[in-house]
């Protein structure tokens, strides 16, 4: 009896330690998520000022209904300093030039480009919104305490106070920063989106996954079902389990090495990318294939092959299908290792700063980690927002991916 | 009579292990041949010899005649593809594909090509199914899984699927080990049944399904062949004392 309860005890004992195990891991993961979220979210949004322009033709130079070309050529730099002396008449010269430094430098482009989306603002007064500079938005987010010392801060006391007039007034507009995700790199975080890494990221993943997928497939089913045991076989899966644990940057050295230097591929691409992931994700995806396919029933292959089937149409018709669940799982486990994964990246030159976002995998481009990693070590403070975003952005990518794919393994097992 | 395979001094090995010792044996067309004897002793690795099913064993050899039609089935006169195609076989355990049950008996007509036509189709699975006494259970869901069947049900879907291949022979390995009695019965009827149209031989455990179904019996020993003839024979006044001892159940 005593002995019962003694394990009974033990039993008890056990669960707390799992239940304590499992909060504690539980509790990581919420505070990381929290983490990125309450520092990544508000990189979403910009702070923005509402302000009046009057678009006047003749200092735009420019004439009656111009063409988009015109006013793309035309400087906008006059009509913005004109304005500013309109609209703040009241404070100096000196003044008026802190006063915009509130706003994103880029003012005369946001300006131009209204222009070009509404040419009939021309001669008009309106109202429009401007993105704020960084040092501002990341105030007004609440991210920089405006109570410290002046001399330690780069807005000075008499922009705040203009801040305030706008606050007051209703000037300040927290609005979704859509730039965010049609713009590439940029060195002002004002204008920094995560599109050419976005891009890149797609890019890569496509390319590794086109090259890993159909590679590994064929090289397990070769491996598994056709190839005579026997010391070379033996000697390849060895060597297959063991690439599995390389660590990534030696991908990288091997991309440098055979692909860029030896074949002359173009360096910064995802095309690169793409195949040095590709390495890196073929043993996983041949071993979790190989053990997917060794685990279908052999009753499966001896009653086909009783019918009279090739060992091909075995394979292909019954055994390949039966795999495909397992194969997927390890696919996706892979290729979610291979969308994180920035050593080997550096290496082939994929964490460079990319403006233009890559319409194609031979463009340069860079990855969303490589991204998260140069914007990390950036100086300025806006900069800490758009990394937390990114990371939010990648977890969602994943996630996304996650389940587009446990859904096309659901679909396949129901088939069967 | 005439026979329906031939075997001369057929040697099996496993590696170095010798699994069968020079048996011949001929199975008679049109007729029910049961292996019996104890657990090991190479009735179900003679039997995969017929259809060469060990060619999938790599460490597997077999030495010695065997000849369906007068066709040496180990030469390379006659493909393993097309010997199968004419030398069906139910295994042990039922082993539906995971499919719909129309595309299990589908399978080897599909891939042997004998029609591209639905309805030529169509009559070629009812007619297996019929034969196979399951199209009555099973004709209004034929788009199910074919593992969605009972045991005895997938059991007789497996020779339907065999059978769909018109096939001249049908091996049968232990065909009612997994199941209970009542499917057990109704395969031993269908095995009587079936015996109009095709040459059965069956490798089973069971004395009593030896003595019912089968017209002829060979006793396995040890990878040897110690007695053959009428299963009457065999069951009632049998020439060697160890086949004796095993129908009696003095050991095995």
């Amino acid at each position: 009896m005593t002995n019962l309860i003694k394990r009974k005890k033990a039993e008890t004992r056990f669960q707390l330690y799992g239940i304590f195990a499992v909060s504690l891991s539980l509790l990581f993961v919420l505070t990381l998520i929290v983490n990125i979220f309450s520092s990544g979210v508000g990189g979403f949004y910009k702070t923005s000022f509402l302000m009046e322009i009057y678009f006047d033709q003749k200092l735009l130079k420019l004439e009656d209904s111009p063409s988009s070309e015109q006013i793309e050529d035309a400087s906008f730099r006059k009509l913005i300093s004109h304005n500013f002396k309109e609209n703040f008449s009241q404070y100096s010269k000196d003044e008026i030039k802190q006063i915009k430094k509130l706003f994103y430098r880029k003012i005369d482009k946001e300006t131009q480009s209204y222009l070009l989306k509404n040419p009939e603002y021309l001669n008009q007064k309106v109202e429009l919104l401007f993105t704020a500079s960084t040092d501002i938005d990341q105030i007004h987010k609440g991210n920089f305490n405006r109570n410290i010392p002046e001399k330690q801060r780069s807005i000075n006391n008499f922009q705040l106070g203009i801040y305030d007039q706008f606050i007051e007034t209703g000037k300040v507009k927290k609005v979704f920063n859509k730039r965010y995700f049609t713009s590439g790199d940029s060195r002002d975080p004002e204008s920094a989106g995560v599109a050419s890494s976005v891009m890149g990221s797609v890019f890569t993943i496509l390319i590794c996954f086109l090259l890993s997928f159909p590679i590994a497939i064929f090289a397990s089913i070769y491996l598994e079902e056709f190839a005579k045991s026997g010391k070379v076989t033996d000697l390849i899966e060895i060597n297959i389990n063991n690439l599995a644990a390389v660590p990534s940057i030696i991908f990288g050295l091997l991309g440098l090495g055979i692909l860029l230097n030896f074949f002359g591929l173009p360096r910064s691409t995802s095309l690169v990318g793409g195949m040095v992931l590709s390495f890196m994700t073929l043993p996983t995806i041949i071993v979790a294939c190989r053990s997917s396919l060794r685990a279908v029933p052999p009753s499966i292959r001896e009653g086909a092959l009783a019918l009279g089937a090739t060992k091909n149409q075995v394979v292909f018709h019954h055994v390949l299908p039966l795999a495909m669940p397992g194969t997927l799982t390890g696919t996706i486990i892979g290729l979610a290792r291979a969308v994180g994964e920035t050593a080997p990246l550096l290496m082939i030159g994929m964490v460079a700063f990319i403006m233009n976002v890559p319409n194609t995998p031979l463009e340069p481009a860079v990855g969303m980690p490589a991204q998260i990693y140069l914007w990390s070590e950036s100086a300025e403070r806006g900069f800490i927002e758009k990394t937390s975003s990114a990371i939010i952005l990648l977890l969602i990518f994943l996630i996304v991916v996650n389940f587009v794919s446990v859904y096309f393994r659901k679909k396949y097992e129901k088939k069967w | 009579m005439v026979n329906a395979i031939t075997t001369e001094n057929v040697n099996v090995f496993y590696g170095d292990k010798q699994a069968i010792n020079n048996i011949s044996l001929n199975f008679l067309k049109n007729k029910v041949t049961a292996l019996i004897g104890p657990s090991g002793c190479g009735k179900s690795t003679f039997l995969r010899c017929l259809n060469r099913m060990n060619d999938v064993i790599e460490i597997c050899r077999v030495e010695g005649k065997i000849s369906i039609n007068d066709q040496d089935i180990y030469k390379d006169q006659i493909e393993v593809e097309q010997l199968r195609e004419k030398v069906g076989m139910v295994f042990q355990k039922p082993n539906p594909f995971p499919k719909s049950i129309y595309d299990n008996v589908a399978y080897g007509p599909r891939i042997h090509g004998f029609t591209d036509k639905k309805n030529e189709m169509d009559e070629i699975v009812a007619t297996a199914l019929k034969k196979a006494g399951l199209f009555e259970e099973v004709k209004d869901r034929l788009d199910d899984l074919g593992t969605s069947l009972s045991g005895g049900q997938q059991q007789r879907l497996c020779i339907a699927r065999a059978i769909a291949v018109k096939p001249e022979v049908i091996l049968m390995d232990e065909p009612c080990s997994a199941l209970d009695p009542i499917a057990t019965s109704i395969i031993e009827e269908l095995i009587t049944e079936l015996k109009e149209s095709y040459t059965i031989i069956i490798v089973t455990h069971s004395m009593q399904q030896a003595a019912r179904v089968s017209d002829k019996t060979a006793f396995f020993h040890l990878g040897n062949l110690i007695e053959e003839g009428d299963t009457t024979k065999i069951f009632t006044k049998p020439d060697n004392q160890k086949t004796n001892d095993y129908i009696t159940g003095r050991f095995g």
